[in-house]
């Protein structure tokens, strides 16, 4: 994630490499000219070319059409970034020279990546910033379920059915991963149809309730399940038991149809109980079965029935075909009261149609009804020509003869499956030129503002105040962000931010070994998580320190979960706050969630643990494992008798893992005192437990409180970590080069403010890349 | 009231769905009374047309403990190891093709990320761009490529099914965005079509529009405003697309794109109306049992073929990469961890019996295509199975010499019951490039195709 340099203090945890993992630099800007970053070139980089990659990667056809040769001198090298990024990658991680080529040292390689890191990452922040551009957002399913709630007032969640949301940057909201497969444009109409039914009441025949049984599902008297439907070849009745909640009119029917013989059809009597209200004559045969009705006035419990009543069999028959005379049912349906009250409209309902139209004002009425509903779903002003075309739904439906009410339903689908609804759309005035950088309009922030904290649409105050066009007025904008994070809807902080930062979404998949954690269970599931939920929370709602998040003397507990960790006196199933005595617990990288997220189903993993701390705590995720590394042959005897630990650190004998796994392996070792499902524990198996480590800086530690302290001593290499991932949240895109100096700056004032939970935010909201946007330049 | 011609409900023979128990479909479901004739009529209808050819994928992660795998003698008189044992029964049914790699998976100065490689290349054929997320890019899949050019024969251009959603959260493998490891399917190169995990919903959108029990004059009612929906939309999306940049204008053609097919498929359905849709029992949900859950989507395959809703189909068994535990067959460990076996007996025989799983519900699935009676043959005489992975061994992460068989006869126009080597490096895009022409949607290149595969008829 991380896209520009430079092991940014992490230095201290021994990451000598430059980190740069991005992959993706949006142009090849030139840096300022730098003598001693040409000098680099000429004097390291050339011969090092030269030396171990040209032979390959250059001459008339060069491998994987990558011409290292071309570049005679800085200028001509500076024009390629991607290609000089893809060298870094290849060169740091030992890919390249591949086997069996010589290999370059590690000072030659330092040479290379060093001078690659300074080249394409030094920007000079006094200068005009580049705040980025993020490419239109589609709603993703969390967003889409929330602005469906805030827009149209219903408790409804569609997008639950929708498929799932591609990740890129470690978030499932970033617009350019997230596409529009055909199969969601289908489940956006099919939502839009279910969302306005429930929103907006519109009376007719079909509003009346129906209970509707397949015959197969019914109760029987005699008969057989025939392909589907109920088959009666003697006497007999399918029947359903049903409270007629009011006394009034009903229909009842069944859809049947007989096979035909001797001199009369076949007859289906309706039956209340014992008693007959109605006989069909079923002439209907079997390619074209027919609805059978009849109405009735009821109340209260009854037994619907429908019955078989003239059977017919003669085998002697002259014609076949006129030997037996059978009924089959499909269904049965009750119908009412046909002539009851409509019932009262939903509250949804009285909001959007805010005026009830008379005989003479029904377009002027669509009309505001529509303005309104438009310009909060688009999320800013809908412009006359939209709101005249949505009216003309309502106009087309009273022209068919239907209600003013189902003309509303109408414009309200074609709104919610409008491109202006479902994406996020910002505009620009050149939007194909990179120079051109304007602050978003007040109505872009405030959608980007409460998309970032409530993961949905603005309310009615930053709708007003973007309307005024006041939102950046004075003290304005702070106060709104503090009014936001109180307000219950910026939970969507904690499920959305927090749970893909740390990768708890994944618990609910995560499948440890029943035989050796027979422990677990869905409760303690969900209680791993609730506690991780919360203590993000508390972290947010009283503004503390987010060094807390590393380590903290405090969390929440219920009782399943407090047994779970040894801790007595928490008793019942709600959660609270306990505080925590023991050290070694306390802090996000000690709850059970992450400790579980990063174990495999049969045992701890230092390995994925460490790798957690680097890529979520510092985003310094080590490199990959090199492709021809192949696998560690483990010594027979350590194989059989050792630790875990013992074994890891022989698979670290080799050299060419050895790098990396130093870094995130003593990282691991140091919480081995939690096992897979985050229970303490002194001893795995027969082995007591070894917690200590030694961190490449040379630090060292005898347990995971003392791993803890160490970690929360390099504020700066968090604060700097949180704000790149919450800034990447908080824009929906990933981290450029660019946006270096804007998290320098972030990062620097959350320092200065105690490192403040809302500092965080107020800084990320004030920053150029939240504030401001430039046109796409050629690719 | 409405008068529809009766519906031969095959709900009771979709309670039996998942189940081992063979799914008594068409014929085998009518009962000797007033139903059968008009299931003989639908059948006549049915063989008086054409019978079409189907193609479906299904991948397996992580590669296959090959050594259990592959046969280890050519042609008919082929060996069934440990793995393939199982099939026995279908052993004139598929054919086992040794052999081919998939280039683009490899890593080509692009490093780590061979599982999310592995499944972007395995239809596509392309070599994915590495990528957390900003401009993805793979190619067409073969599957797409047939769904573009002959999709529009049937209701539903192409089926993707699954039984992982994508990942919820993480940096999926190795730099590569999550899209790259949960999608095989890619309408565009820069389009990943997400696949549907849940098998009630696979099974609403095939079989019902949420309009049954609609009458005739309402259910014309509701297309009508859905077109004028979809009109209105078409309408903004054009004037929105004029007013920005050009990444964006390729977000915006995604929606017109779709919003036009869906456009068309409204008409489809519309011109098909009178038939109705059939009034089967819905799956509950997700089920808690794997097993049972890839056998549902196998069970949907089989109808959605068997009612030519669909010809095409890809179904990701589970994403590359994954780290599944398989404990209801004695394997806790996770799949991916495990895959990195360093040649560890044991931990290769657990790998193993994971495989062996998987074949398993691909016997099923071949067992429902085979008793589903079509024509003068099967529905599996009619169809096209390529089942595989594009990584040969989970440990070695190799993308040649990959596990693939193929089932079926395509219409007469495969000859299985073999096993066939071909030359090392021998591109597994050839193999698409063979199901296409058959698929009547031949195309001249995929990725590094070479040309036909040889031998698939003999």
């Amino acid at each position: 994630m991380r896209v520009f340099t430079l092991a940014s203090g992490l230095l201290s945890l021994g990451l000598l490499v430059i980190v740069f993992a991005g992959a993706n630099f949006a142009r090849g800007e030139e840096s300022a000219a730098d003598p001693a970053l040409a000098e680099a070139f000429a004097g390291q980089v050339k011969p090092f070319l030269k030396k171990y990659c040209t032979h390959c990667h250059g001459g008339e056809r060069p491998k994987a059409d990558l011409n290292l040769e071309k570049y005679a001198d800085l200028a001509a090298a500076a024009k390629d970034r991607t290609v000089w990024e893809n060298v870094l990658e290849n060169v740091r991680d030992g890919v390249m020279p591949p086997d069996p080529e010589t290999k370059p040292g590690q000072a030659e390689r330092d040479a290379v990546t060093g001078w690659i890191g300074k080249q394409f990452t030094q920007i000079d922040c006094g200068l005009a910033k580049d705040p980025g551009r993020v490419t239109i957002r589609r709603l993703n399913r969390t967003e889409y379920n929330n602005t469906i709630r805030d827009l149209c007032h219903v408790d409804f969640r569609p997008a639950d059915d929708f498929p799932a949301d591609d990740v890129g940057y470690g978030f499932d909201h970033i617009g350019d991963v997230l596409s529009m497969p055909p199969i969601l444009l289908e489940k956006y109409l099919n939502a839009a149809e279910q969302i306005v039914d429930k929103a907006i009441y519109v009376h007719g025949p079909e509003k009346t309730p129906l209970h509707h049984v397949d015959a197969v599902d019914a109760g029987h008297e005699g008969g057989s399940a025939r392909g589907g439907g109920w088959a009666f070849p003697s006497s007999g009745a399918v029947f359903v038991d049903f409270d007629f909640p009011a006394p009034g009119l009903y229909a009842l029917r069944g859809k049947a149809f007989g096979q035909q013989a001797g001199n009369e059809p076949a007859r289906m009597a309706f039956r209340l109980d014992d008693k007959q209200v109605h006989v069909a004559d079923v002439t209907a045969v079997d390619t074209e079965p027919m609805v059978y009705e009849t109405q009735v006035r009821v109340g209260g419990k009854k037994r619907f029935s429908l019955a078989f009543i003239n059977d017919f069999y003669d085998p002697n028959a002259p014609d076949p075909k006129q030997r037996d005379r059978n009924l089959f049912v499909d269904w049965l349906e009750i119908q009412g009261p046909l002539d009851g009250p409509p019932p009262a409209p939903p509250e949804s309902h009285k909001h959007i149609i805010f005026v009830e139209p008379d005989k003479n004002n029904h377009r002027e009425c669509a009309e505001k009804i529509l303005k309104v509903f438009a310009s909060r779903a688009y999320r800013r002003r809908a412009t006359k020509d939209e709101i005249a075309r949505l009216a003309k739904f309502v106009e087309d439906a009273e022209g068919r003869g239907e209600s003013f009410e189902r003309g509303i339903q109408l414009a309200m689908e074609a709104v919610l499956v409008s491109p202006y609804f479902l994406f996020r759309v910002e505009l620009d005035r050149e939007p194909n030129n990179p120079q051109a950088i304007h602050p978003i309009d007040d109505f872009e922030l405030a959608t980007r503002l409460s998309y970032f904290l409530w993961s949905s649409m603005p309310d009615d105050e930053l709708f007003r105040l973007a309307a005024q066009n006041k939102l950046r007025d004075g003290d304005t904008l702070r106060q709104q962000v503090l009014r936001m994070l109180k307000d219950p809807k910026s939970r969507a902080l904690v499920d959305n931010f927090a749970g893909q930062w740390l990768e708890i979404r994944r618990l609910k998949t995560m499948t440890p070994d029943p035989k050796r954690f027979p422990g677990f269970d869905e409760e303690l599931r969900q209680a791993m998580l609730t506690e991780t939920e919360m203590f993000f929370a508390s972290v947010m709602d009283e503004d503390r320190s987010v060094l807390d998040f590393i380590a903290a003397d405090y969390t929440f507990l219920n009782e399943r979960l407090a047994k779970h960790y040894g801790i007595q006196g928490v008793v019942g199933p709600e959660f609270r706050r306990v505080a925590l005595s023991d050290p070694d617990r306390g802090g996000l990288v000690t709850q059970a969630s992450v400790l579980t997220v990063t174990s495999n189903p049969t045992r701890t993993s230092p390995v994925k643990r460490g790798k957690w701390i680097l890529e979520e705590l510092f985003n310094s995720p080590p490199p990959p494992p090199p492709p021809d590394a192949g696998e560690l042959k483990e010594d027979e005897k350590v194989a059989l008798s050792g630790s875990l630990r013992q074994r890891m650190e022989q698979h670290r004998a080799n050299p060419s893992c050895a790098a990396c796994h130093q870094r995130m392996d003593p990282l691991g070792f140091g919480l081995e005192n939690f096992d897979a499902i985050g229970a303490w524990r002194d001893r795995d198996g027969e082995f007591f437990i070894d917690a200590s480590g030694e961190l490449p800086d040379g630090s060292k530690f005898k347990r995971p409180a003392e791993l803890k302290a160490i970690l929360k001593a390099k504020k700066d290499d968090f604060a700097r970590c949180l704000t790149e991932k919450m800034l990447t949240y908080g824009l929906g895109r990933g981290l450029e080069y660019y946006d270096k100096c804007a998290i320098d700056e972030i990062a620097d004032k959350l320092g200065k403010s105690d490192y403040k939970f809302s500092a965080l935010i107020l800084e990320i909201v004030a920053s150029d890349p939240f504030q401001k946007r430039r046109g796409k330049g050629t690719e | 009231m409405m008068h529809k011609p009766w519906q031969i409900s095959r709900r009771a023979a979709l309670k039996g769905l998942g189940t081992a128990v063979a799914l008594p479909l068409l014929d085998a479901m009518l009962p000797s009374t007033a139903f059968t004739a008009f299931g003989r009529a639908l059948q006549a209808a049915e063989t008086a047309k054409k019978t079409p050819n189907r193609m479906a994928f299904l991948y397996v992660p992580n590669g296959v403990h090959m050594p259990d795998w592959t046969p280890t003698k050519l042609g008919a008189d082929f060996d069934l190891p440990p793995i393939l044992q199982q099939l026995e029964e279908f052993k004139q049914d598929f054919m086992i093709l040794s052999g081919l790699a998939q280039d683009g998976a490899r890593a080509h100065g692009d490093g780590g990320g061979d599982h999310a490689r592995a499944m972007a290349s395995f239809l596509t054929g392309c070599h994915p761009r590495k990528t957390h997320g900003a401009d993805i890019k793979a190619g067409v899949s073969a599957d797409q490529v047939a769904a573009q050019k002959v999709g529009q024969l049937t209701r539903f251009s192409s089926l993707e099914l699954g039984c992982e959603p994508g990942a919820q959260n993480g940096n999926c493998d190795s730099g590569y965005s999550c899209a790259y490891s949960a999608n095989s399917s890619w309408k565009t190169e820069s389009t990943p079509v997400a696949k549907e995990v849940n098998p009630r919903l696979v099974f609403e959108r095939l079989f019902s529009d949420g309009s049954e029990g609609l009458s005739d004059a309402t259910r014309a009612k509701r297309t009508a405003a859905r077109k004028s929906v979809l009109d209105f939309v078409l309408e903004d999306a054009t004037q929105l697309k004029r007013r920005l940049g050009s990444t964006d204008q390729r977000k915006l053609d995604e929606y017109l794109t779709t919003v036009r097919e869906l456009e068309q498929r409204i008409n489809r359905v519309e011109q098909a109306s009178g038939q109705g849709l059939p009034n089967f029992a819905k799956p509950a949900g997700v089920p808690g049992d794997y097993g049972e859950h890839i056998r549902l989507m196998a069970d949907l395959m089989v109808l959605a073929f068997q009612s030519d809703l669909t010809r095409i189909s890809t179904f990701v068994l589970a994403n590359e990469g994954s780290n599944k535990s398989y404990a209801f067959i004695g394997v806790s460990e996770g799949h991916h961890d495990l895959s990195h076996h360093g040649n560890d007996k044991e931990k290769q025989a657990k790998i193993s019996k994971i495989n062996h799983f998987h074949v398993a519900q691909l016997g099923y699935f071949l067992d429902k295509l085979k008793s589903t009676r079509e024509g003068d043959g099967t529905l599996l005489d009619h169809a096209m199975i390529a089942y595989g992975s594009a990584i040969g061994d989970g440990n070695a992460h190799n993308h040649d010499n990959l596990p693939i068989l193929l089932a079926g006869r395509g219409c007469g126009t495969l000859s299985p019951g073999r096993h066939i080597r071909y030359e090392k490096e021998t591109p597994l895009n050839n193999l698409w490039l063979s199901l296409l022409d058959r698929m009547d949607s031949p195309i001249d290149k995929l990725g590094d195709s070479n040309g036909r595969l040889k031998e698939l008829s003999a």
